[in-house]
């Protein structure tokens, strides 16, 4: 009887998440679906709903229907089939060699990453930096200044201010053949917008420009 | 002469024999059976016998061939002395030429002298005349061009008989190749060995060559543009410094000093231009040689034409009712295009719209365009998730005159959300090629498939997104898609380009991509949802999706634009020359109207000469081939007026006396071999000829073998004796078999 009754919970409780996902009937006209990234040693399950959350964001505040997230490794060849990948985590990581191959040619064919320190952890941005900066020859990651259309894609964003600290947070990102290609924001950017900052004890980005920030990243890599 | 009898096909004569030999063993058994004496039976099998071995051997094709050693007709050897241009490096302080003449005076013609023959002397470049001895050490290597084969074809031609080889002196850098089959021919049928002996390194010299001059063929005032010389340094160590001047319509324009570096290699130096007014221009580059021992400069003078005008960019309204990852693919594969702008319409929200590369802060602010002027500075409107309640009936009619009045594009792009059945019925629908579908299918059972071009569409031009060979490799390596919009069938003069490759709709395989001309423009439609997946797909080559957007996009918004196309044939572009071009109606809603119509295509010079005119009656889709001389060099113009003398269309063409002989100064032994080896000659480097005796024994063992080696074939017996043989015997066996009365 507990079992029975604790399925209809479970069962009423899924039910506003997949409309607010916008899945419904239309599930297959989707045009927004991401893939959720197991790289390195990290499982990808790092703040675990935070995936979930960034599609609600994108479908709540847009016309853009959406899909579940998919979960990839990023040596699988279905990332060439989702044009959109995010990956967060807390801790350093080393992409293995077919990992660098393997992102190198998705990003050079129009794929897009969109990284997250977890609960402002510094091990996770670092490391970001470092092998990110690993995929093309040459290149740096560079920080994004605020008249980059991707603080207005869809929010207009003049400056997004750091909860502690008299300090202006900046995305940071890939640049390839002048377009760019990957973002990450060092400063607990998925646990703001999908955890109201709770992990991040009072540092990183405030919860409201967190989320304006992320959909604005989302709306970015669907028009550039 | 020795002669010996082959078959031709032996196994005729193999199993024609068993089976006489059986069919005579049966015949006399049957007359012996019937009782007849046995000197009847062999004289009876006898005939038969000798009427059977006659077919047999005839089963196997018989024929006699003979060694001929014919003896010469005639002791004359023809020398050819190769006087093009290229004749005239040096190498070592000396001309090519004068190593050839020294070598022909001191050794070939002394040879030829000494075994009796007698010696016709003929000096060749792009043509050929007889020479004596004065003036071949007269003539000047000033050729054009090197015509090897129209040289040796007059060597062959000038007496009744052949001579008994040809001998030319020469570097091998034959560039007329257009006669060589048919000298090939008359040196086979002649048995006349050629003999080539080749001057020059086999590295060439060096040289410093200005290739071309490039400039955009467009360029909008106060922008900076390039105008680039293709230089190229082949064989050069150590090249001094050297400038460079760029000159506009004749003036002094710039200047710059070039240091070429070391090696061989070709590089492109750019002079940026602005230009403040519209106009056209004409730029030439002038490479002033440096001073350097043995460097040849080739070319020297190049010239380009640019025209300053404000045209705009071809500019694309795409027009979404929700974001789609294909308008970023798309926008990535115009990223290189600066000639083709993308702007976004997108509804990204109840109450919000996305604007991208919009040319003023007012532009598009109120949405869709709801009148011509508005929708007029684009030149293709892309539609994609598109619901008939978020384009108003005024705003579809304003697409429509777009496209049938302005000349504009409109492509829809989707999968079943924009291939919606509630569009059935409306403007949109009437301008688009194909009938939507009543029912969009069972949403979510689409299986992955492919995509199929027909073959019209891999004959366009829209669709060649890699090269020839490997154009339809590239489509076959599209990704499977997931999911396409149903459509029922084309429109009566819809062109389809590609199919489904199973799915079977009322009227056969479902339509997946159509495109047709409606009133002055095009109309296209791709049903295919997430299109993206070809560039995105690890196995393609980002490269094709993004070529085939630019050329749909440019194909979208031109094509209809244009009555009349020119363009000219692939040839070789030189001074006297005839220039061959084709003008082709296109079709668009005026010349559909008037089938024929008469044009006037005028050809000018670069200083607005009339060089030729003439009158042509086009129809669409029947190309029309004319051409114009070209007397020197210049830029000519081709324009194509109507009835009224009214421009419908023009295309330069610059003209530039290319030095040929220049362009490989190597010596090329491996041409020499290859007429050596057709002929029985020989083929030989200067270099390697020591001595008067060792040169001639070479030549006379090459005539001696070629007049050796004749093979002569006839036909073994197929001749009067052997046929009345054959009827004889089939007579007297009749005669006999009818006074002994048997069967």
């Amino acid at each position: 009887m507990k079992r029975a009754a604790l399925l209809v919970l479970i069962g009423l409780a899924a039910l506003p998440v997949r409309e607010g996902l916008g899945a419904g009937k239309d599930e297959n006209l989707a045009t927004f679906f991401m893939g959720r990234i197991k790289y390195a040693n990290d499982n990808g399950n790092d703040c675990s709903s935070v995936g979930e959350d960034l599609m609600k964001l994108v479908s709540q505040a847009s016309t853009i229907r959406v899909q579940e997230e998919r979960r990839l490794r990023l040596t699988d060849p279905q990332i060439f089939e989702t044009p959109f990948l995010f990956m967060n985590g807390h801790d350093e990581f080393v992409f293995t060699e077919a990992e660098l191959a393997n992102l190198r040619e998705y990003l050079s064919h129009g794929g897009f990453v969109f990284g997250s320190g977890c609960c402002t952890n510094p091990g996770f941005p670092k490391a970001w930096r470092r092998e990110f900066a690993r995929i093309f020859a040459g290149t740096q990651i560079k920080q994004i200044p605020y008249d980059h259309l991707i603080y207005r894609s869809f929010y207009k964003l003049d400056r997004v201010r750091s909860n502690n600290g008299n300090r202006n947070i900046y995305l940071e990102g890939l640049f390839y053949q002048d377009n760019l290609v990957a973002v990450m924001c060092e400063d607990g950017l998925c646990c703001a917008f999908s955890a109201n900052n709770n992990c991040n004890m009072g540092k990183g980005v405030d919860v409201e420009d967190g989320k304006k920030l992320a959909l604005n990243i989302a709306v970015y890599a669907l028009t550039h | 002469m020795t002669a010996h009898l082959v078959f031709g096909f032996p196994l005729g004569w193999q199993i024609g024999l068993p089976i006489a030999g059986a069919l005579l063993v049966t015949m006399a058994w049957s007359l012996r059976r019937d009782g007849l004496g046995w000197w009847r039976v062999a004289a009876l099998t006898g005939l038969r016998s000798v009427t059977l071995l006659i077919l047999a051997f005839l089963a196997g094709r018989p024929t006699w061939v003979s060694h001929e050693v014919e003896a010469p007709n005639k002791n004359s050897v023809v020398l050819l002395m190769d006087h093009s241009e290229s004749m005239s490096l040096e190498e070592d302080h000396q001309t090519r030429y004068a190593r050839a003449v020294k070598l022909a005076r001191e050794q070939v013609l002394p040879a030829l002298k000494a075994a009796g023959w007698q010696t016709d002397v003929l000096l060749f470049a792009e043509d050929v005349q007889a020479a004596d001895g004065a003036q071949l050490v007269a003539a000047k290597p000033d050729g054009r061009r090197t015509n090897l084969a129209r040289a040796i074809t007059r060597a062959l031609s000038a007496s009744a008989q052949p001579p008994l080889a040809i001998i030319a002196l020469t570097d091998g850098a034959a560039n007329e190749p257009s006669e060589n089959s048919r000298a090939v021919a008359a040196l086979v049928d002649a048995h006349t060995p050629f003999i080539g002996i080749g001057f020059g390194s086999d590295t060439g010299v060096q040289t410093l060559t200005l290739r071309q001059a490039e400039g955009p063929p467009t360029a909008p005032p106060r922008q900076q543009f390039n105008i680039g010389a293709r230089l190229e340094v082949v064989n050069a160590e150590d090249l001094p410094a050297f400038d460079l001047l760029l000159m506009r319509d004749g003036q002094l324009l710039k200047h710059k000093t070039i240091t070429a570096g070391k090696g061989s290699r070709s590089w492109v130096e750019n002079f940026p231009l602005t230009e403040e007014a519209e106009g056209t221009h004409q730029y030439a580059v002038q490479l002033m040689p440096p001073v350097a021992h043995g460097l040849t400069c080739v070319e020297t003078l190049a010239t380009t034409t640019v025209r300053i005008t404000n045209e705009k960019e071809l500019r694309v309204l795409y027009v979404q009712g929700a974001l789609t990852w294909d308008y970023k693919f798309i926008n990535l594969a115009l990223h290189g295009d600066p000639m083709v702008k993308l702007t976004g319409l997108i509804r990204t929200s109840a109450h919000s719209v996305f604007r991208q590369n919009v040319e003023s802060a007012g532009e598009l602010l109120g949405g869709f365009p709801s009148t011509l002027e508005e929708m007029a500075p684009f030149r293709v409107v892309v539609l994609s998730n598109l619901r008939p309640s978020d384009l108003t009936p005024a705003q579809q009619e304003v697409l429509a005159r777009f496209c049938s009045e302005l000349g504009g594009g409109v492509m829809m792009i989707g999968g079943a959300a924009t291939f919606d059945s509630s569009w059935q019925g409306t403007r949109l629908e009437q301008l688009l090629p194909v009938v939507f579908a009543s029912s969009r299918g069972v949403v979510g059972l689409d299986r992955p498939f492919h995509l199929q071009l027909t073959d019209e569409a891999l004959q366009h031009p829209v669709f060649q997104v890699a090269d020839a060979s490997g154009n339809r490799a590239a489509w076959d390596r599209l990704p499977t898609f997931t999911e396409y919009g149903r459509v029922d069938a084309a429109k009566p003069g819809a062109q389809v380009w590609a199919f489904h490759q199973d799915d079977m709709g009322p009227n056969g395989r479902r339509i997946l991509m159509a495109s047709q001309r409606y009133g002055a423009g095009l109309s296209a439609v791709l049903c295919v949802q997430n299109f993206w997946r070809w560039r995105l797909a690890k196995e393609s080559d980002p490269q094709t999706f993004d070529r085939f957007w630019r050329q749909l996009f440019r194909y979208l918004s031109e094509s209809s634009r244009q009555d009349v196309a020119i363009h000219f044939a692939d040839q070789e572009l030189r001074p006297q020359a005839d220039i061959r071009l084709v003008v082709e109606k296109q079709p668009a809603p005026k010349n559909v109207t008037e089938p024929r119509q008469n044009f006037v295509v005028l050809v000018e010079d670069g200083q607005g000469k009339k060089v030729q005119e003439q009158t042509l009656e086009l129809s669409v889709g029947r190309p029309v081939e004319t051409s114009f001389r070209a007397e020197k060099e210049d830029m000519y113009t081709v324009k194509v007026l109507d009835a009224h003398r009214v421009l419908i269309a023009s295309r330069s063409i610059q003209i530039r006396d290319v030095n040929m002989e220049f362009q490989d100064t190597a010596r090329n032994m491996e041409q020499l071999q290859q007429w050596a080896s057709i002929s029985g000659g020989l083929a030989l480097r200067a270099e390697d000829c020591h001595g008067t005796g060792d040169l001639l024994s070479q030549i006379k063992e090459r005539v001696e073998q070629s007049h050796h080696d004749r093979l002569t074939r006839k036909p073994a017996g197929v001749n009067g004796g052997a046929l009345g043989l054959l009827l004889g015997c089939l007579s007297v066996e009749y005669v006999l078999r009818k006074q002994w009365s048997l069967p």
